[in-house]
């Protein structure tokens, strides 16, 4: 562990999606002094990765990015990237929270994010930010909008061939970086750390992940994505473009059997969004969503839905009870469909999405003392007062840290959590 | 643009003054716009074209790098007019205005081209014509950049102090967080008391509390808040004013009028519940068709072991979804504004199921039906109260999208007739004592206040926000934002979380002692007006131009003036004066002579 550094802020903000970035902008901009921290290496949360966003379709991109550079650029927000928060603790004068940065193998001050590295690394990888459908190298900036532009070295896979540092006009590579601790006191914080969806494998009846062209929603975004990994959709097996692509809806959520019995609530919407995109771009195929309930309760969302059944788009009503492959690997769905009385009914697609559901990010918060509901989501002891309110004093959550909520509740919570950290700032005796 | 770049902005450097260097960018937008237009040709093009110094292309000129490109080619290159290719101006304007500003450059010194939404996404066949367009349009952007002067903000006093308009839930909430944060808050509420819908709706999801009690939670916090001020029964007549400094006229309940000057105003004007058409699944023709706000209350008051209505004792209950709400044309009859809602109400589902359960748990004897579409039970702990529901032997039939079951009102209970998906679509008989209308949520007749705060509503007739992620409380008025259900359907905590967020927005607006507001306005040439007054009849922005008796050049003559903190810079001014004595800043009429130029030489 190298050296320590403190630092003192009026709130720290854990997690920099949108709920981390709006809140941070929030407090920012009305004066106060924000560190928002994120374990990954860029800030910009699952909302930067997705393709576009329901009902405006506008592109993902186009509103996440004004949102990264506004709160990179804002005098009073500092950001922290590639940390972690390792605790939190309550103090008589607020909260301290010990972060470790970890290793990026480059000297920040000098990179001047020259991507010469990244060229030269002859290693290549699984590159998440395209959920493992495209490559990237060993040392890499993690994406192209990233912010900040600081590459990242994989210590596991480099194989120390040097070429990196060979090649690097700024000599900042530096192999032996090791993690960094820093102290953060805070008067207040902002609990923004969002979700991951429900694991591929969660059902056993759904292929346990080894059908190779049963792909996850989130792959599907980066597919759909203007400057995703193919530049367009085909799907994993072959290369072929899709002919019939299928929607499996509550993939992983409204069922008890997998632990998540809550409705995910964005899952029927991105989808429909993800079928009119395909639609665009695929006119000939046919796309099916298998769904129980369409759930488009958000202002605009019902119009959307029905502007997708206009395009064509089939909506079934059915449940699918198991899915599995042929020698193809074209996608075999035994569904039981609503309206014919459940006789099961085996159809073939040539790629199909699981629209899996959104579950909490972490187990548990920092080792603070915040209450969670049974589906470890953070639940708020003042629903109808202020439901940012956590019940600790000057601790506030936003996003779908509280539960699974769109884009545009998440903006509508990070300004509810800004809103009461400030008056707490305000009116609170902290020194 | 944050407010800090935006100080920043007098810290200029002249190099304006010197021989125009213009660096052109074309941005990709990821594919956005590459995939259609040839960037790489634009850029090419422009980099031959007079004045231009610098011409490039990237991938996402708003991301970190991108930005970085302008501000070293200012700082390192002498560039001093910017000219982007790229998204609309809506979204990236004011990034890249803070681009300028953090390079010491005036950031109205920056022209936005859209070649994004006007060329590569309508012209999406046709790659070579969106590229010559694209090509055209930088071109025209340089020209008017060129004749561009730098600009400053118009810099407005702010009042601290807010008025909120309605006392529901929202705007107690907004006014409450307001409050602590210090400013001065009026209330002004229509009703004579304070509450709103939640005063009477029974007991409410998610914490099974009475729902009253949400409203005067809140309102016993409100009221012990020196900072605050109520006024009920009162009606707003008129409000005058711009951003930091809006005045309303208030009629108060005892006829006097009041003066309330506000720096910022949050219209929370909240939902009313739809009321079906006499006829529309039996409404009026029975006392036993009720709405589930009545039914609620019925429940509520319902004590002992059976529930009556008119002294008869209930049996059963039918629960109808979706009246009034995701209604389609040619199928349902149109409202007063002949259209139909085509929306969800959002809160319907739970709702219903939450009064289906209170009335199983309150009178298990009860049976009851509930006739759904889609079951919207989206929220955290909703789907429990669905299962629960199944579990209460409540008994589901699910009609198609597009059919509407038939309600007969007979002498001694009501039949429904439906199909029924659950049982392969057959034609089902439903028979009740009592049918409840799930009816949805429509806004609040506001027409009077969105004529005097020029509030844009959606086909939904909702109040229209600018931009439900970007901006999802203001409306394109600055210094107005919308708070709760005036914007469209939510439930309380939903509403809660949405009122803090238009306080917030009006904490951080009015944090400092004055605004910056867009230099866009109109501008007199004194020496070329002839004091005609012709701009001041086409001027629909009261007080914003006005004619004034004023020394020029040594005479006395009558001449047009701007108040620039009312002007919304539309124009309408410019386009009536003869001797172009009007313009607009950032819009001139030499400007726009220069592009029309540059675009018609092709």
């Amino acid at each position: 562990m190298n050296g320590k550094t403190e630092h003192n802020c009026d709130t720290l903000i854990v997690g920099s999606g949108i709920a981390g970035m709006q809140a941070a902008l929030d407090i920012g901009d009305a004066g106060f002094n924000v560190i928002m921290v994120e374990k990954s290496p860029s800030i910009g949360g699952k909302m930067i990765s997705l393709s576009k966003v329901f009902p405006t379709l506008d592109c993902a991109s186009c509103i996440t990015t004004p949102k990264m550079a506004a709160s990179s650029h804002h005098p009073r927000v500092q950001m922290m990237t590639y940390t972690e928060v390792k605790n939190i603790s309550k103090k008589a004068d607020g909260f301290e929270a010990l972060l470790i940065k970890k290793p990026r193998f480059v000297i920040e001050s000098e990179c001047i994010s020259c991507r010469k590295c990244e060229e030269a690394c002859p290693v290549y990888l699984e590159d998440e930010f395209e959920y493992g459908l495209g490559v990237k190298k060993a040392i890499s900036i993690p994406f192209t909008n990233a912010i900040p532009q600081f590459p990242v070295l994989d210590e596991e896979k480099c194989i120390r061939c040097g070429a990196c540092a060979r090649v690097c006009p700024k000599d900042c590579i530096d192999y032996l970086q090791k993690p960094e601790e820093i102290t953060v006191k805070a008067k207040s914080v902002i609990i923004a750390t969002g979700y991951e969806i429900t694991p591929m494998d969660a059902k056993k009846e759904y292929g346990e992940n080894k059908l190779i062209n049963v792909i996850s929603s989130l792959q599907a975004e980066r597919l759909l994505a203007p400057h995703g990994p193919y530049g367009k959709v085909l799907r994993p097996s072959d290369g072929k473009i899709p002919d019939s692509i299928a929607y499996v809806q509550c993939a992983g959520s409204r069922d008890e059997s997998i632990g998540v019995p809550y409705c995910s609530r964005v899952c029927c919407m991105y989808a429909i969004k993800q079928a009119m995109l395909l639609s665009g771009s695929l006119p000939l195929s046919e796309i099916t969503i298998y769904y129980m309930d369409i759930r488009a309760f958000g202002k605009g969302y019902e119009q959307f839905y029905n502007q997708a059944r206009a395009m064509g788009i089939n909506f079934v009503k059915a449940k699918v009870a198991k899915i599995s492959e042929d020698s193809q690997h074209n996608v075999i769905l035994r569904i039981d469909r609503q309206e014919e009385g459940s006789k099961p009914q085996e159809v073939k697609h040539d790629l199909v999405v699981l629209s899996q559901g959104l579950i909490p990010s972490r187990k548990e918060f920092f080792g603070l003392d915040v209450k969670l509901n049974e589906y470890g989501f953070i639940d708020s002891p003042a629903k109808t007062f202020s439901p940012a309110l956590t019940g600790i004093d000057g601790l506030f959550v936003a996003g779908v840290a509280s539960g699974p909520k769109d884009i545009p509740d998440t903006i509508m919570e990070a300004g509810s959590a800004a809103m009461e950290a400030l008056n707490y700032l305000k009116t609170a005796k902290i020194s | 643009m944050s407010k800090e770049n935006q100080k920043e902005e007098n810290a200029v450097n002249e190099s304006y003054r010197q021989k125009p260097k213009v660096a052109v960018y074309v941005c990709h937008c990821g594919g956005n716009i590459s995939d259609v237009i040839d960037v790489k040709r634009v850029a090419a093009e422009l980099s031959k074209y007079p004045n231009v110094a610098i011409s490039r292309e990237y991938a996402f000129m708003c991301s970190s790098t991108g930005q970085d490109f302008v501000v070293d080619d200012i700082k390192n290159n002498g560039i001093n007019r910017v000219v982007i290719a790229a998204c609309s101006p809506f979204l990236h304007e004011l990034t890249f205005r803070g681009a300028l500003n953090r390079a010491g450059l005036n950031p109205y010194l920056y022209e936005h081209v859209n070649i994004r939404e006007q060329s590569s996404w309508v012209h999406k066949n046709d790659k070579e014509g969106a590229t010559l367009k694209a090509i055209s349009l930088v071109k025209a952007g340089v020209e008017k950049i060129l004749r561009q002067d730098p600009l400053n903000s118009i810099r407005v006093e702010a009042l601290h102090s807010v008025a909120v308009i309605g006392a529901g839930i929202a705007g107690l909430r907004a006014a409450l967080s307001c409050a602590e944060n210090g400013l001065d808050v009026t209330i002004i509420e229509k009703s004579d008391s304070i509450g709103g819908n939640l005063r009477r709706s029974g007991n409410i999801y998610p914490t099974g509390e009475k729902a009253s009690s949400i409203p005067e939670n809140l309102s016993k916090k409100v009221l012990s808040m020196k900072n605050v001020k109520i006024y009920t029964q009162a009606e707003i007549s008129f409000v005058g004013g711009y951003v930091g400094n809006f005045q309303l006229n208030v009629k108060k309940s005892d006829g006097n009028f009041e003066k309330v000057k506000a720096g910022a105003i949050i219209v929370a004007t909240g939902f009313n519940h739809y009321i079906p058409h006499e006829g529309e699944y039996g409404w009026k023709k029975s006392t036993f068709v009720l709405t589930l706000p009545q039914f609620n209350e019925l429940l509520e008051q319902s004590a002992g072991s059976e529930i009556e209505i008119e002294g008869k004792k209930i049996k059963s209950v039918a629960f109808m979804h979706c009246v009034g709400s995701r209604q389609i044309d040619g199928i349902d009859k149109p409202g007063k504004n002949g259209k139909v809602n085509d929306y969800c109400s959002r809160i319907c589902c739970t709702a219903i199921i939450h009064s289906a359960n209170r009335l199983k748990e309150k009178f298990p004897y009860v049976d009851v039906f509930d006739i759904y579409t889609d079951m919207r039970t989206y929220g955290m702990h909703h789907e429990k109260y669905y299962k629960d529901a199944s579990k209460n032997d409540v008994i589901f039939f699910r009609r198609p999208l597009e059919e509407r079951p038939v309600v007969e009102i007979g002498s001694d209970s009501i039949k429904i007739k439906t199909k029924d998906v659950l049982t392969m679509n057959e034609e089902m008989e439903i028979e009740a004592d009592v049918l409840v209308l799930g009816t949805g949520i429509v806004p609040n007749d506001i027409s009077d206040l969105v004529e005097y705060l020029k509030l844009p509503r959606g086909s939904d007739s909702f109040l229209q926000e600018v931009h439900p992620k970007l901006r999802p409380v203001e409306v394109s008025n600055n210094g107005i934002f919308i708070a709760g259900t005036a914007q469209g359907p939510m439930d309380v905590m939903e509403t809660l979380q949405a009122a803090n967020t238009a306080a917030v927005k009006a904490a951080a607006l009015l944090s400092s002692p004055d605004i910056p507001l867009d230099p866009f306005v109109a501008v007199v040439d004194e020496d070329k007006c002839t004091g005609c007054g012709l701009c001041l009849a086409e001027c629909s922005y009261s007080g914003a131009l006005t004619m004034m008796e004023k020394e020029v050049n040594g005479k006395k003559k009558k001449v047009a003036v701007v108040n620039p903190a009312l002007c919304k810079g539309c124009g309408a001014c410019v386009a009536v004066c003869e001797p172009r004595a009007i313009n607009v800043a950032g819009w001139t009429l030499d400007q726009f002579d220069a592009m029309v130029e540059a675009i018609a030489k092709e």
